[in-house]
């Protein structure tokens, strides 16, 4: 079972404009997407990170799974830092991309499954197991066969959480799984979801659906411009308590612009 | 890592490139006219210079055919890194890739290791066809020295290639500097006539860029059947680049590709 550890993690993109300013209009300058965040996911837990668009959560999933390093501060991994062991890091984590883009569009569903199992060195008789088994767990069995150019936003979304599993992961990370699902298809999600951590995954996701971060978080995050605006230990709180604290915490958040901007 | 992971991950992505080269129907097609016309074209212009005009001793259409087939080989080499990353970028599978178990730079050799097994299957086709079909005369062509020619050049192509894939990542052009490469070396390292018809400090320059040699080296070989001794120069040269230039596209294409995660920009194009 994986730790995940951040120890003041901050991560700022630089805009860099075109070579003539004349050309058109660009944002100057930095954003600062992520600041001095420390917190610790216990190894076979779920943390839920909530925030409103924009408050730095994909941003710390990609930290986490080397997409990006982090200009200051250190990612942790057990006891490996994503600056310098990001290949060993990659063996156990799933960073569900499920994005349309993101998939081979003239490979079908099961073809798109196994190029990526074997990049992620999963041999090839496991494949052969896993990859049925997991497209009926993501019900798409019946569309294994078909380009996955003619699938619907709900089948890719179905399809990249199929890849991040495939490889049986120590972490997985989870980018608003349910965004495109329907309710039905949402349930056998998080019972994907719950079958992973019981086999002991360590599971970070971001959403900002309150309700289905609560039913299944250890641990609930919410972020704010970049920042950790508060973090909850679920199983020391009560539904009641937890309801009424993250109503606070987000009426608090909300008020922010109106304190700084003074606007009426 | 195991050879046989290895040549798993070579065989999925192979499957992966030839399932989308079939789906995509007229592709090939188009491709395969376009290389008959361009021999066709090149054969009536060596007939429309005459037979008089016989540059290294041997016929033009041969010195055409092995100089443009071999030149082709290695911008499609060099081309296939950087193609691979640019459709990874363009497609969306880049961030995938890139965090998936399999290190960048295997991930980028394989894809492009896929695509040039379709190139050396084109320029056997190209090179055989034209001397078939045409009838060019190959007296005693030393084979073995071509294929030591053929390999070395193919590691320079690989290391190149390296780099030219670290700029798309880096600049997102990558392509922009394939074709200045390419442009130049298509001008100075006698593709289409001998080096020896440029001034003499082009003739130097040219001497520094190694498709220079591979040509030189792969026509004596081909055309006029040098012995490996004769070759023994030329496979020095390109030895002694390919020495060079793979560490050194290797760590090019480290250097970028951190620098990429550190600034967030794997997936830009």
């Amino acid at each position: 079972m994986d730790t995940i550890r951040l120890e003041s993690v901050s991560k700022i993109f630089r805009h860099r404009p075109a070579l003539f300013g004349w050309l058109g209009h660009e944002k100057r300058g930095q954003t600062r997407a992520l600041d001095k965040i420390s917190l610790q996911v216990p190894g076979g837990s779920v943390l839920a990170l909530l925030g409103p668009n924009g408050s730095g959560k994909t941003t710390l999933l990609r930290l986490i799974s080397t997409v990006l390093l982090p200009d200051a501060g250190r990612v942790l991994i057990g006891d490996e830092d994503t600056r310098t062991a990001g290949t060993a890091i990659r063996q156990r984590v799933a960073f569900a991309i499920t994005a349309e883009r993101s998939f081979f569009p003239r490979l079908s569903a099961r073809e798109n499954l196994d190029f990526f199992a074997a990049l992620d060195n999963v041999p090839r008789r496991r494949r052969a197991e896993r990859i049925p088994a997991l497209l009926e767990e993501t019900g798409l069995s019946d569309h294994a066969d078909t380009l996955v150019i003619k699938f619907s936003s709900g089948m890719y979304q179905r399809l990249g959480i199929a890849r991040a599993l495939v490889k049986q992961p120590s972490v997985i990370l989870l980018d608003e799984p349910t965004r495109s699902l329907d309710p039905a298809s949402a349930e056998d999600f998080w019972k994907l979801v719950q079958k992973s951590r019981d086999r002991g995954a360590t599971i970070v996701v971001a959403t900002h659906n309150f309700e289905e971060a609560s039913a299944l978080g250890d641990s609930l995050a919410v972020l704010q411009k970049g920042r950790l605006a508060d973090y909850r230990d679920l199983n020391r709180t009560t539904n009641r308590e937890l309801r009424s604290w993250y109503f606070d915490v987000t009426r608090e958040l909300d008020a922010v612009p109106m304190a700084v901007g003074g606007w009426q | 890592m195991s050879v046989a992971r290895t040549a798993d991950k070579f065989l999925v992505i192979s499957l992966r490139d030839l399932r989308t080269a079939a789906r995509y129907r007229t592709g090939f097609a188009i491709s395969a006219a376009g290389t008959s016309i361009e021999l066709a074209a090149f054969y009536y212009l060596s007939r429309a210079i005459g037979p008089g005009f016989r540059p290294e001793g041997v016929g033009y259409f041969p010195f055409l055919l092995v100089g443009t087939g071999l030149y082709t080989f290695m911008v499609m080499a060099m081309r296939a890194f950087v193609h691979c990353v640019q459709e990874a970028q363009q497609a969306g599978t880049m961030e995938v890739l890139m965090s998936s178990s399999t290190s960048a730079p295997v991930v980028v050799m394989l894809s492009a290791a896929s695509a040039l097994l379709g190139h050396s299957v084109q320029l056997t086709l190209y090179v055989g066809a034209g001397l078939l079909l045409f009838g060019v005369p190959v007296p005693a062509a030393n084979w073995p020295g071509g294929l030591v020619v053929f390999g070395l050049s193919l590691l320079i192509a690989i290391a190149l290639g390296m780099v030219a894939a670290a700029l798309q990542i880096a600049i997102q052009k990558g392509s922009a500097v394939l074709w200045i490469i390419g442009s130049g070396a298509w001008f100075l390292t006698g593709t289409l006539f001998p080096v020896e018809a440029l001034p003499k400090p082009l003739q130097f320059v040219a001497a520094c860029i190694p498709l220079t040699h591979s040509l030189n080296a792969m026509r004596m070989a081909l055309l006029q059947g040098a012995s490996l001794g004769s070759l023994a120069p030329e496979i020095r040269a390109l030895a002694f680049f390919a020495l060079a230039l793979l560490p050194l596209g290797l760590a090019v294409f480290s250097f970028c590709l951190r620098r990429a995660r550190l600034q967030g920009t794997l997936a830009f194009y």
